[in-house]
């Protein structure tokens, strides 16, 4: 063994996890919900792998570090890989009964690609583990190409399709944005960086564009309420916020390492202009939408919009604070997916209408939905208000006064559309009374995030270290 | 014979515009996909070329065509993907043209 493979030892165990899944698929004939169950315990071993064995440090030549920062990072994936699994199985078992385990795998493979891709410090390691992570989720989106909700029409393949065309372009962009830099610089490093001149700045700015896709920012957002609409909705949960965290990963390792962050001047203006963008789209897009998967689409628009101001800062506790708020929105919004999706399996659809006197079928849910909302729209005491004021400090103290004070006005905006929701679950009339009753595991994944948004809302304070501690061994160790 | 390496970024820079282009205002998914490729062969042939600049003599830059190995491998990853995303569709509308996307809207 080399000195260095220990620092990939939490990802070559998720590529074990998902060889061992399509080894027992193959050999042995385990029921679907086992597999999951399996893959469940092994992620969550992983998990607390990451807390008891030592991983830092560096692989010769530099490509890849492994410290606080990739910690970080790697935890959240590897949380909202748990989450988005548990929230799948049933959803697997009942609608793809044959298939289960190559959506294990399909998800394992491309949590692989996320978690490699925080400690990429050269450009190769950084593209092909961005690819790795996107490739298997234009598989997964299409999965249910067969079979939808019942009255509904068959959308998998084409919200796939979408993901796809404008996912595939946008790496056509990032590569060829690469090939100027590279091309420039001579060296695929990204610390490296590129002496300034016209053509590294349109390099630079065809790799944000591509970057920015993942991240479903203005104006690369157009998959983005279709593919959550057609896609199944276990897996959109997962797609909403994993990816997005890949996403800010890849943006702030190229835009902060130290061959860029002195081309700020160049580059911030780019992620503000992107920014404010994404957060008028996002927040007004909203307030029309009738289907909770789209109105949930353009929420996740104008949420990355407030993510993106905590970065265009360009300091440390900016970029802390934008961790503060991923980690926070993975939980709420992965939680307020996984409601939407209980809900409308015995509601008859996702459309808002549909979730009329949901909190009389089922007051667990109905308050769960609550709480995700309250979280969101950033109503203080749950973690959504710290994420956004945090941000919004920063972003302040860095001199960014305008993108602060339209997110502000923005944001109260959004509190329309949010609350809108809430009203229809708990003051509309619904068809009937009849209880709703979530699976086993859908509930303890829903229960786990609200667990997570509420005790970090009411204490908020270890999160803030780490994320502190993040950026610190990031910018530190540059 | 010998090209300037100019002239391939050129020449690369041309394929990409034409990618953009097609892939723009073209409505079969098939060409589509086709056009992302071009766009993406166009990086490679600009990673080589910028490789060439920098080799001297001596010491040969490798950096480039490493590159365009593993894009040319991504581009493989995406078609196979892309491939069978299109039966799928052709399976359910009978047709491949972008007007077939419409379901969703808004």
């Amino acid at each position: 063994m080399s000195s260095w493979v220990h620092l990939l030892s939490l990802d070559l165990a998720v590529v074990g996890l998902a060889a061992l899944v399509m080894l027992l698929d193959a050999l042995a004939s385990l029921r679907g919900r086992t597999i999951g169950a399996l893959v469940v315990a092994g992620l969550v071993g992983v998990l607390i792998a990451s807390f008891q064995i030592d991983v830092t440090g560096t692989t010769p030549h530099g490509a890849y570090v492994s410290d606080a920062w990739v910690l970080f990072f790697k935890r959240i994936f590897l949380c909202a890989a748990i989450l988005g699994v548990l929230g799948s199985i049933e959803w697997l078992d009942r609608h793809a009964p044959k298939r289960q385990a190559e959506y294990y795998a399909l998800l394992l493979f491309s949590l692989v690609g996320m978690l490699l891709l925080p400690g990429a410090r050269d450009w190769v390691l950084l593209v092909v583990a961005f690819e790795l992570m996107g490739v298997p989720l234009y598989v997964l989106a299409a999965y249910a190409k067969n079979d939808t909700t019942p009255g509904e029409p068959k959308l998998a393949a084409e919200a796939a399709l979408k993901l796809f065309v404008t996912g595939a372009a946008s790496s056509a962009f990032t590569f060829f944005g690469l090939a100027l830099l590279v091309g420039l610089s001579g060296s695929t490093s990204i610390a490296q960086g590129a002496q300034m001149s016209p053509l590294a700045t349109v390099g630079l700015m065809l790799v944000i564009a591509g970057f920015g896709f993942k991240l479903g920012a203005v104006p690369f957002h157009f998959w983005v309420p279709d593919t959550y609409q057609g896609a199944p909705t276990p897996f959109v949960a997962f797609l909403s916020v994993a990816p997005k965290a890949g996403g800010l990963a890849a943006l702030s390792v190229i835009l902060m390492s130290t061959g860029w962050v002195g081309a700020k001047e160049l580059w911030a203006p780019a992620i503000v202009v992107i920014s404010i963008a994404s957060m008028a789209v996002g927040n007004l897009f909203a307030l029309p939408q009738t289907d909770a998967r789209r109105l949930l689409g353009f929420s996740g628009i104008a949420q990355i919009g407030y993510v993106l101001i905590a970065l265009a800062a360009a300091t440390e506790q900016g970029l802390a604070m934008a961790l503060f708020f991923i980690a926070a929105y993975v939980f709420t919004n992965l939680g307020l997916f996984l409601v939407v999706h209980a809900a409308a399996q015995d509601m008859g659809g996702h459309g808002i209408a549909e979730m009329s006197g949901l909190s009389r079928r089922s007051p667990w849910l109905g308050g769960a939905l609550l709480v995700f909302l309250l979280s969101l729209a950033g109503i203080p005491f749950v973690i959504g208000f710290w994420a956004k004021l945090f941000v919004f400090l920063e972003a302040y103290r860095a001199g960014l006064v305008v993108p602060v004070i339209v997110g502000i006005v923005l944001a109260v905006v959004g509190l329309f559309y949010y609350l809108s929701v809430a009203r229809q679950t708990f003051m509309a009339e619904g068809k009937s009374d009849e209880k709703i009753h979530a699976g086993a595991p859908l509930s303890a994944a829903i229960a786990v995030c609200l667990l997570a948004v509420v005790v970090l809302g009411l204490w908020p304070g270890p999160l803030v270290e780490s994320a502190n501690a993040a950026a610190a061994a990031f910018l530190g160790g540059r | 014979m010998n090209v300037p390496s100019e002239h391939l970024l050129y020449l690369a820079a041309g394929l990409f515009a034409i990618g953009v282009l097609g892939f723009l205002i073209r409505r079969n998914v098939i060409v589509v996909l086709m056009c992302i490729e071009l766009m993406l062969n166009a990086a490679n042939l600009t990673f080589l070329a910028a490789s060439r600049q920098h080799s001297t003599a001596q010491a040969a830059n490798l950096d480039g065509p490493v590159f365009a190995i593993f894009v040319i491998l991504v581009a493989a990853c995406e078609a196979a993907v892309g491939l069978a995303l299109i039966i799928a569709l052709f399976r359910l509308k009978q047709s491949v043209e972008a007007d077939s996307l419409s379901e969703m809207k808004g």
